[in-house]
């Protein structure tokens, strides 16, 4: 009996400890945003739980979208203007292919990345390789007057009647009790999760993805050491434009596209990549969460649906403001 | 030998006088001289305003070929307004000091004409307007101008005829309630305008809760959150003034959150070419002044269909190709009423305007309440059914009875 209860206090106090430890850990500045996510996930969930799932759902386009971008500007320093009109062309080719051969719009997600893979090395070679060193502001008319280019290009050849390509699975729903949500949506938070976690085994796992990072990092080190910076830049730059190519394809299953659908998606994810630190990966997936679900939670007040956008930008420029704050104190 | 040569030579002589008397008498016909000038300005790079543009160079190229008017050839002059007023403006002082037209045709969107109107007003040419639904555009014209024809409804005029619609429609069929309205509404200034004029004109007949959204063209593209509240109002009807941008959307998040209001009704100014193939499509019921189904009941719109197809190789989309090729043939008509192409002779002469249009209507002039020459006062009630738009009124051009209640998205 006495080396039961001996025991039994034995094994309880490191479960004590082991709890005490998480609960202060999980208090501890780095895990603060999770915390105050998951209290305010749970909360939202027994409130309003459309909030919740849209908002999940809202965040994983965002960030399955932005996650290229992120990449583009840790790497090879370019604020890329054009990210989302990228996306709208690799749209439009799958449109086109889909409408051509009559398959399901995701089978065109390989040939539209090749395409689009193709499509950024050319871009690459022929215009972004020059402009290495240049200013920033030269930088941005570069990639800004491509966005001009490929929209003028979709509005001659497509016009700008907006099409669409409906398919019966991305109106699928779920019931719990009298609540119905969609469920299709999710496909954007598994890509956005796929994505992020593809990127991550890249650049931490191989050799190829180790010497981006480090040129990402310290470019002249990188040169000296013998990374071949230029195909680095190279590689990253198409890889991106490449995953932006099959994010385009899960875009087109559910939205309208038209030669400006870009547009919106290149200024929300440089917001993101901006309030997540430039070139921070995982931190644009937290950013997307935050504004999701933000997004979702004023939009479900009626009549308020106007103050989504500003408070999408009011975060972004406090979250910015209290960075740049936290940097000068330090 | 001698018999067949003569035979021979015989029936060449008579193909060689076939030949040239069918010459001469095509000569005969084709016009001749200076052409009667008709300058459109119209968006080139959105579809509407390059299918109307195609449908005016149809009804010119059908009227040269048929000989002209007066005897002289018709041509067409289109400009690109690029959606912008400013540049909208300059193209019609183009057409009129370096064309030199002798009709203005065109337009298309009220934020253009709006910034063109000025400029109409300095050269005081005969007008004739396809576009431009604001009132505000009336009120820029103003009660005083005589040359100004607009064919396109005001939006007041529009207003009051969807009221007129459905209650004739809830007149014949009773069991059709239309007493609570939701409007989702696009938060730029059409959506916004149209919404605060609806609940002006309409106080006194139904009940109208609304909330806007942001629409897929401006950045948008998920209307769960106003199709949410609209469940919970559930109205009678659900109405959604947007784009066609918006409109595969609303239809594939109203079936995600199990959305399904008795009558669906969608007010964009054109829907995206594949929409009546989704089989979601079935039973959206919509506004517009044409749809395709409309060649069923009418010989000018069955004409002008096959013909645009013939020409383009490619179907009419929008109600602003019809609209294109009506216009052509109202100024021409006109001009050959008036055997001239003068202005004070002109404008008598279209006053006395009787268009049988491929829209379906005969095309007559009259006041409204600010201008003098107001055409067309009448929309159309359409739906969706089995992937057709198909009239339900005015019951003289129906080509199909309402389909209702909205059926379930899964019974499809």
């Amino acid at each position: 009996m006495d080396n039961q209860r001996c025991g039994s206090f034995e094994y309880s106090t490191p479960l004590v400890y082991l709890g005490l430890k998480l609960i202060s850990k999980l208090f501890h500045k780095k895990y603060q945003i999770a915390v105050t996510l998951v209290i305010g996930g749970v909360l939202l969930a027994l409130w309003k739980p459309f909030v919740l799932i849209e908002g999940l759902q809202v965040a994983g386009l965002y960030a399955a979208i932005a996650l290229p971008m992120a990449l583009i500007l840790g790497i090879v320093g370019i604020i890329n203007l054009a990210h989302g009109d990228f996306m709208m062309l690799g749209a439009y080719l799958a449109y086109r292919f889909t409408v051509y051969t009559g398959a399901d719009p995701l089978v065109a997600i390989f040939p539209v990345s090749l395409g689009l893979f193709l499509i950024g090395m050319a871009t690459y070679r022929g215009t972004i390789k020059y402009m290495h060193g240049a200013p920033e502001l030269i930088q941005l008319l570069l990639t800004f007057g491509i966005a001009i280019i490929l929209q003028q290009l979709a509005n001659l050849l497509w016009t700008s009647h907006p099409v669409s390509i409906h398919v019966g699975y991305a109106s699928a729903s779920a019931t719990i009790g009298s609540f119905t949500f969609g469920t299709y949506g999710f496909v954007y938070v598994a890509a956005a999760i796929l994505v992020f976690i593809g990127l991550f085994l890249f650049l931490r796992r191989t050799r190829i993805g180790q010497a981006a990072l480090a040129t990402g990092q310290n470019p002249i080190g990188a040169k000296l050491v013998g990374i071949n910076i230029d195909r680095i830049y190279l590689l990253i730059f198409s890889i991106s434009i490449a995953l932006v190519g099959a994010m385009s394809v899960l875009f087109l299953t559910r939205h309208s596209i038209f030669p400006h659908v870009g547009g919106i998606f290149t200024l929300k994810s440089f917001c993101l990549a901006a309030m997540a630190g430039l070139g921070n990966l995982t931190g644009i997936l937290w950013a997307s969460l935050i504004l999701g679900l933000a997004e979702s939670f004023v939009k479900s007040f009626m009549g308020y649906a106007g103050w989504a956008d500003i408070i999408f930008f009011l975060l972004i420029i406090v979250v910015i403001m209290v960075g740049s704050y936290r940097r000068r104190v330090t | 030998m001698k018999g067949k040569s003569v035979i021979l030579i015989y029936v060449a002589c008579t193909l060689i006088l076939l030949v040239g008397f069918g010459g001469w008498a095509i000569a005969q016909r084709a016009p001749a001289g200076e052409p009667i000038k008709l300058g459109a300005v119209l968006p080139l790079a959105d579809i509407t305003g390059a299918q109307a543009a195609k449908a005016m160079r149809l009804a010119v190229k059908e009227i040269n070929l048929k000989g002209g008017v007066l005897g002289r050839p018709l041509e067409v002059i289109v400009m690109d307004d690029e959606m912008k007023p400013a540049t909208g403006a300059t193209a019609l002082d183009r057409l009129a000091t370096v064309d030199k037209v002798d009709v203005f045709i065109g337009g298309m969107a009220s934020g253009v004409h709006l910034g063109q109107i000025p400029t109409l007003k300095k050269h005081a040419k005969v007008t004739v307007w396809i576009g431009a639904a604001s009132h505000k555009c009336e009120e820029a014209v103003g009660p005083d101008i005589d040359w100004y024809f607009h064919i396109h409804p005001w939006d007041y005029l529009q207003g009051e005829s969807y009221r007129e619609g459905w209650t004739a429609i809830n007149k014949k069929y009773p069991h059709v309630k239309i007493d609570n309205w939701f409007v989702a509404y696009e938060e730029g200034a059409f959506g916004t305008a149209s919404y605060k004029m609806s609940l002006d004109l309409y106080k006194d007949w139904i009940k109208i809760k609304g909330e806007s959204f942001k629409s897929a063209l401006l950045g948008g593209g998920d209307y769960r959150a106003v199709l949410r509240h609209a469940k919970e109002a559930n109205p009678d009807v659900f109405l959604w003034l947007g784009y066609e941008a918006d409109a595969m959307g609303f239809a594939v998040q109203a079936k995600e959150i199990g959305y399904v209001p008795p009558l669906f009704i969608g007010s964009p100014p054109g829907w995206p070419p594949g929409f009546g193939k989704s089989p979601l499509s079935e039973a959206v019921t919509l506004y517009g002044m044409w749809a395709p189904a409309i060649k069923e009941v009418s010989d000018v719109s069955k004409h002008f269909w096959e013909a645009y197809i013939k020409e383009y190789k490619e179907e009419p989309i929008t109600y602003f190709c019809p609209l294109g090729y009506a216009n052509v043939y109202v100024v021409t008509e006109a001009i050959k009423r008036a055997g001239t192409i003068e202005k004070a002779a002109l404008i008598s002469a279209l006053k006395k305007t009787e268009y049988k249009s491929p829209m379906g209507e005969i095309i007559t002039f009259s006041p409204s309440k600010i201008i003098k020459n107001q055409g067309i006062r009448k929309q159309k009630i359409i739906q969706y059914q089995g992937g057709e738009q198909q009239v339900i009124w005015p019951f003289e051009f129906a080509t199909a009875t309402l389909k209702y209640p909205f059926p379930s998205w899964e019974r499809r």
